[in-house]
């Protein structure tokens, strides 16, 4: 599991973090006494590093400097302060990515893995997902079942892909538009439909008619 | 200063040394002086007169010609008295010590009223970055929740998050040249930046977003392009119609690059469309809507003239709205 060490003295913000990146499958340490971070950096062995600027005592660039020197783990700035020049120095000083305050949990999440896979201390993502007889792959956008291949849409790859990770749970449509805007397919509920309708005619193409299943006033369900 | 100008200004006095000139001469008259000595007098009298007279105007508009030129020559008109050279008479001299008392009193009013201006700039943007603190840590909570209620907090903070970036870019529009930084920025990075801070409202409101043909390089700030491209958005979604589309593409133009932002909604009426800018101008849509503050394409277009921006609105009352930013080419923000 990959250690993520989180520098942040909001009380609520570090905790509701440290919860979230436990939910991501990752195990985080939280800095409480800010009087020498480097050293704790040093004993906990992070493979990345969350680090806000403000901080009591020190700010969070000469940190970054003394974090550096102590320990190879890469640094995210995350903080409040978005003007131009904070980015550039910070980049400057070694981080390896910045986010202003307040981001949105799906961007986090994205960066931190980009950062980790980038650097190199990140398993390889998976590819192929598998869910009711169905494989997916990502990279290719095909989805294949008993002996048979469709070809998919970028947009239609994503929907599957959200309902299969969520296999047997029900994935309500504002969720997935949620997880399409994420990944930068900016569709209204209609364009929903209609893809959805166009998904189920490619997997009935393949012998699966009806694995999607629409739950009434809720979603769907794979 | 013209010469019948002084002439009037003087009338009082020349008519006095007349007056004076031909008493003299009666009296003269009456004692016995012979007639072409008091001739010569007369006349070498009024040459006197004149020559003095000459001499004055003469030296009042140089001075007054000089007095013109450092006035325009100053950056900063209320420092004028501090800059001009002393005058030479006594009453003179005391009036130009008044105008200099009161000119330093007003220095001082304008460098305190500037130094309390600044203070609450820092203290604004303070204000802003502390109060993400707060909306960050609201915002991971929301994760816990589910569905519904989850997305209309989510929507009602984002909410919050424009109104706060309005205000941070207001208090930053009055410096701009303190937080602005030109870099080599790609526009998707832009346009995706845009969409993302105004999801929840895009979503909301039923938009549709087609991005097209969105990789050009442009050298801006990103921050605030990103800004100002949200100003657009927020208004393309407020007024909307049915089915609504927004479309964002890229064009060139010679060495600059557009970026266009068009939509399908109510559009803007012929006559108010040159006002859309105007501070506080919420026109006939924003009435009839509500909750507009006039504030949004106002400070696109400040920021966007320091940011040497060219931004453009062509509109259709019921088509829709299309906006236009033209971004500088590279060579030209040498000049900035």
């Amino acid at each position: 599991m990959q250690k993520i060490m989180i520098i942040e003295d909001d009380l609520d913000i570090r905790e509701e973090l440290a919860l979230i990146l436990k939910n991501e499958g990752y195990a985080s340490v939280i800095v409480t006494n800010f009087d020498c971070i480097p050293e704790q950096a040093v004993q906990e062995h992070p493979d990345l590093i969350l680090l806000d600027i403000g901080l009591p005592g020190r700010d969070g660039f000469s940190l970054c400097a003394a974090l550096q020197k102590a320990v190879s783990a890469p640094v995210i700035f995350v903080t409040s302060r978005d003007a131009g020049i904070d980015e550039v120095r910070a980049l400057s000083l070694g981080g390896d990515d910045y986010i202003t305050k307040p981001y949105s949990v799906p961007v986090l999440l994205a960066r931190i893995k980009a950062v980790l896979r980038r650097t190199g201390s990140s398993p390889e993502s998976v590819d192929v997902l598998e869910a009711r007889g169905l494989r997916l792959s990502l990279t290719k956008g095909m989805v294949s079942a008993n002996g048979k291949t469709a070809e998919l849409t970028r947009n239609e790859l994503q929907i599957l892909s959200c309902l299969m990770v969520h296999a047997g749970q029900i994935v309500s449509r504002a969720d997935l538009i949620d997880t399409l805007w994420d990944n930068q397919i900016y569709i209204d509920d209609n364009t929903l439909s209609v893809n959805m309708t166009r998904l189920r005619g490619k997997l009935s193409d393949i012998g699966l008619p009806d694995t999607i299943k629409t739950r009434r006033k809720m979603g769907y369900q794979l | 200063m013209t010469l019948w100008e002084f002439l009037s200004d003087r009338s009082g006095r020349i008519a006095l040394q007349l007056i004076v000139a031909g008493l003299t001469a009666l009296f003269l008259l009456a004692t016995g002086t012979q007639p072409g000595i008091l001739i010569i007098l007369l006349i070498a009298l009024l040459l006197v007169f004149l020559i003095v007279n000459m001499l004055d105007f003469f030296r009042q508009r140089t001075r007054l010609l000089e007095l013109e030129t450092i006035l325009k020559g100053l950056d900063r008109k209320y420092l004028f008295a501090e800059c001009i050279p002393p005058p030479k008479g006594l009453y003179e001299q005391r009036l130009f010590d008044l105008t200099r008392r009161a000119g330093r009193a007003m220095t001082g009013a304008v460098s305190d009223a500037q130094a309390r201006q600044r203070e609450y700039r820092e203290y604004v943007e303070r204000w802003v970055h502390e109060i993400k603190a707060p909306i960050t840590a609201a915002r991971l909570i929301c994760r816990e929740l589910d569905g519904d209620p989850r997305r209309k907090l989510m929507a009602e903070l984002a909410q919050i998050e424009a109104n706060i970036e309005r205000t941070l870019f207001y208090a930053r529009a009055e410096n701009p040249e303190q937080d602005c930084l030109f870099r080599q920025t790609d526009l998707g990075k832009i346009a995706a930046q845009a969409i993302e801070n105004h999801r929840s409202l895009l979503i909301q409101s039923g938009v549709r977003v087609k991005t097209e043909n969105l990789n050009g390089v442009v050298y801006t700030d990103e921050k605030w392009a990103v800004f100002i491209l949200g100003q657009l958005l927020q208004n393309a979604a407020r007024y909307r119609r049915t089915e609504p589309i927004i479309i964002l593409f890229s064009k060139s133009l010679g060495k600059q690059i557009q970026l266009v932002v068009q939509d399908n909604g109510i559009g803007i009426p012929a006559h108010e469309l040159s006002r859309v800018y105007d501070r506080g101008f919420t026109g006939s849509n924003g009435r009839i809507r509500g909750g507009s503050t006039g504030m949004g394409l106002y400070l696109c277009r400040k920021l966007a003239a320091f940011l040497d921006l060219g931004l453009q609105i062509t509109s259709e009352e019921g088509k829709g709205t299309v906006v236009t930013l033209t971004f500088p080419a590279k060579e030209n923000l040498t000049k900035l």
